[in-house]
């Protein structure tokens, strides 16, 4: 298995996307914190530092490619026959690729709370302290990791669907599309959900409240009453999630005809 | 010893379409073994399934005794393969590849020995997207080879290779056979296959139609003609024609022999009529016209049978 996901990491590497991208959400980093010290009125130093920049949004949409292209780019180039004919079973292939995609998860949120607290640090050394209260008992800092943390889990129910869809369509235009229509469907749908949820209390158990998990926890007060969840129950769904439809993506792979 | 590959009763459909019927083969270890037929014929199909690509209804595929299956194929670390066409990443270059698929002890040494046995030191370091048909081919060839298996399964290795390439690859493919590798080859290049396979699988309608060696086959089906290169070939064939020899259609001046009688009899014709035989040579039956002549009795029988069974 390590094997396996030091193959697929080493593929990422070798793209030149994975740099350029890297590259990007670096100047959009350096942009916001200057916008922020500049116009410290419209962009608030501790509510851009709390929101990494405008890291984590980019993030997401790079995951969702990636995730639907680590699985359709084998079928794209004719290579998955390759991959599978060796003496590793299907399912760890597939597993392998989950987890390829788990470290480059990881190695984004580190990337950009690291040039975030550079930022923060060579931008704002004297203005802003990372350990300013804000609000719940919670620093700006220890606010900005739970938002992050939270994220990356919705973030992770997310690419649960677009791996199945990449997998059922070998496509990764329809994957990246319901990818990102799934990301904005709750701001889409929040009042409509809101209704229903008011109406009958089990719906709000459906995925597209789950994906509102980070919203709530930047802003508890707002969310809570409206969902009617608390933040555990709210990060039980998304894993209960997850896992149901990772595990749909691993039936279909195990099946198909390649 | 039990055989590197065996396959007993396989039958595989896609839908309601059956494409592979009661297939049932052995691989003798060390042998190249040629599998020849139709376009659709269920070659690569078959392949696929022996691979592990494909579920299938029924039957068992073993590779050194142990069973393959979609979902686990533990026993294909002892198999190479290359299946229609190469597949290519192209961001990475062909040493890459080669690091990407190594497995096994001594990865570096069997990359630097394949790269140099299949002359492909000039590209190896640049990327994939720039290459030309045939270097793909070839590093797909490569990735086949590169752990040195014990069983190696080509479809159309021959395809878009140049001469060079196609004299390593056959050179390879003999020596690597000759230290105990076993080969499976679809070809249509059946002049190529002639002069490596010694085994041969005839596959038609996804059925095995005949096992047999090369040696056997080309006997069997060995039409012997013989071809004449004379003074005078209009004479020579008219001649020919009016003393009821059986000719080919060939520009050249060509008789089916019978017998051993044939030749003597052929000579004797020529040089009382005045014509003076230049050369004379024997032609061996052939792959091609041995195949062609196997498949239409083999759908002759077939057809007889279904419509007996009506
Ligand atoms: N994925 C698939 N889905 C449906 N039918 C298929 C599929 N792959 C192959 N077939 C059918 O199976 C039959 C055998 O195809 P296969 O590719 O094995 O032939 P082949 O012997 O390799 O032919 P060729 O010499 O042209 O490569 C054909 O009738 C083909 O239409
Ligand atoms: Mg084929």
């Amino acid at each position: 298995m390590y094997t396996l996901v030091k193959q697929e990491s080493f593929k990422l590497t070798k793209k030149v996307s994975t740099w350029i991208s890297t590259g990007f959400l670096v100047g959009v980093e350096i942009l916001f914190a200057f916008l922020s010290r500049i116009y410290p009125q419209t962009f608030v130093p501790a509510n851009m530092f709390e929101s990494l920049y405008f890291a984590r949004p980019i993030i997401i949409f790079y995951m969702i490619a990636a995730a639907a292209t680590i699985i359709t780019m084998e079928f794209q180039y004719g290579t998955m026959k390759q991959v599978l004919y060796r003496r590793y079973s299907r399912g760890q292939i597939l597993v392998s690729k989950w987890l390829a995609i788990f470290l480059y998860t990881l190695y984004w949120y580190v990337i950009s709370t690291g040039v975030a607290l550079l930022l923060k640090a060579m931008l704002f050394h004297h203005t802003l302290s990372i350990h300013q209260g804000a609000g719940d008992g919670m620093s700006i800092f220890t606010r900005g990791l739970a938002i992050s943390a939270a994220s990356f889990v919705s973030l992770w129910l997310l690419l649960s669907v677009v791996f199945l869809l990449a997998n059922l369509f070998r496509n990764s235009a329809a994957a990246v599309s319901v990818g990102i229509i799934g990301y904005f469907a709750a701001y889409i749908v929040t009042q409509l959900l809101t209704i229903l949820i008011q109406k009958w209390d089990w719906a709000k158990w459906n995925p597209v409240t789950m994906t509102l998990y980070p919203s709530m926890l930047a802003r508890p007060g707002y969310y809570q009453p409206l969902l009617n969840m608390q933040g555990w129950q709210m990060l039980l769904g998304n894993l209960i999630y997850i896992a149901l439809f990772l595990g749909i993506g691993y039936y279909v792979f195990n099946r198909r005809n390649v | 010893m039990s055989s590197i590959l065996s396959v007993q009763n396989l039958n595989k459909s896609f839908g309601n379409k059956h494409v592979l019927h009661d297939v049932s083969f052995d691989l003798k270890k060390g042998h190249i073994v040629g599998l020849i037929g139709p376009n659709g014929a269920g070659k690569s199909t078959l392949m696929k399934t022996m691979l592990g690509l494909f579920n299938y209804d029924s039957g068992s595929v073993k590779i050194a005794g142990e069973t393959v299956t979609p979902q686990k194929h533990e026993s294909l670390s002892k198999v190479g393969a290359l299946i229609e066409y190469p597949g290519i990443y192209p961001f990475l270059t062909g040493w890459d590849h080669l690091q990407l698929f190594a497995d096994g002890d001594h990865q570096l040494i069997h990359i630097q020995k394949i790269i140099s046995q299949l002359n492909m030191d000039s590209y190896i370091k640049r990327k994939a997207k720039g290459y030309s048909l045939g270097m793909k081919q070839k590093l797909g060839i490569a990735l086949a080879l590169v752990n040195f298996p014990d069983l190696v399964i080509l479809d159309e290795p021959m395809n878009g290779l140049d001469p060079q390439a196609t004299k390593d690859l056959r050179d390879l493919i003999i020596s690597e056979s000759q230290k105990g590798t076993t080969f499976l080859i679809s070809s249509h290049i059946l002049s190529e296959l002639q002069r490596l396979a010694q085994d041969l699988l005839i596959i038609d309608e996804g059925s095995i139609v005949q096992q047999t060696t090369m040696h056997e086959l080309l006997a069997s089906q060995g039409k012997q003609t013989i071809m004449l290169m004379t003074s005078d070939d209009k004479k020579a064939r008219e001649l020919l024609k009016k003393a009821k020899f059986q000719t080919t259609p060939d520009p050249r001046v060509e008789v089916v022999a019978k017998d051993d009688e044939t030749m003597p009899e052929v000579l004797r014709l020529l040089i009382e009529g005045g014509v003076d035989v230049l050369d004379v040579t024997r032609l061996e039956g052939n792959l091609e016209s041995s195949l062609l002549e196997v498949l239409k009795q083999s759908r002759i029988k077939k057809r007889l049978a279904e419509e007996q069974a009506e």
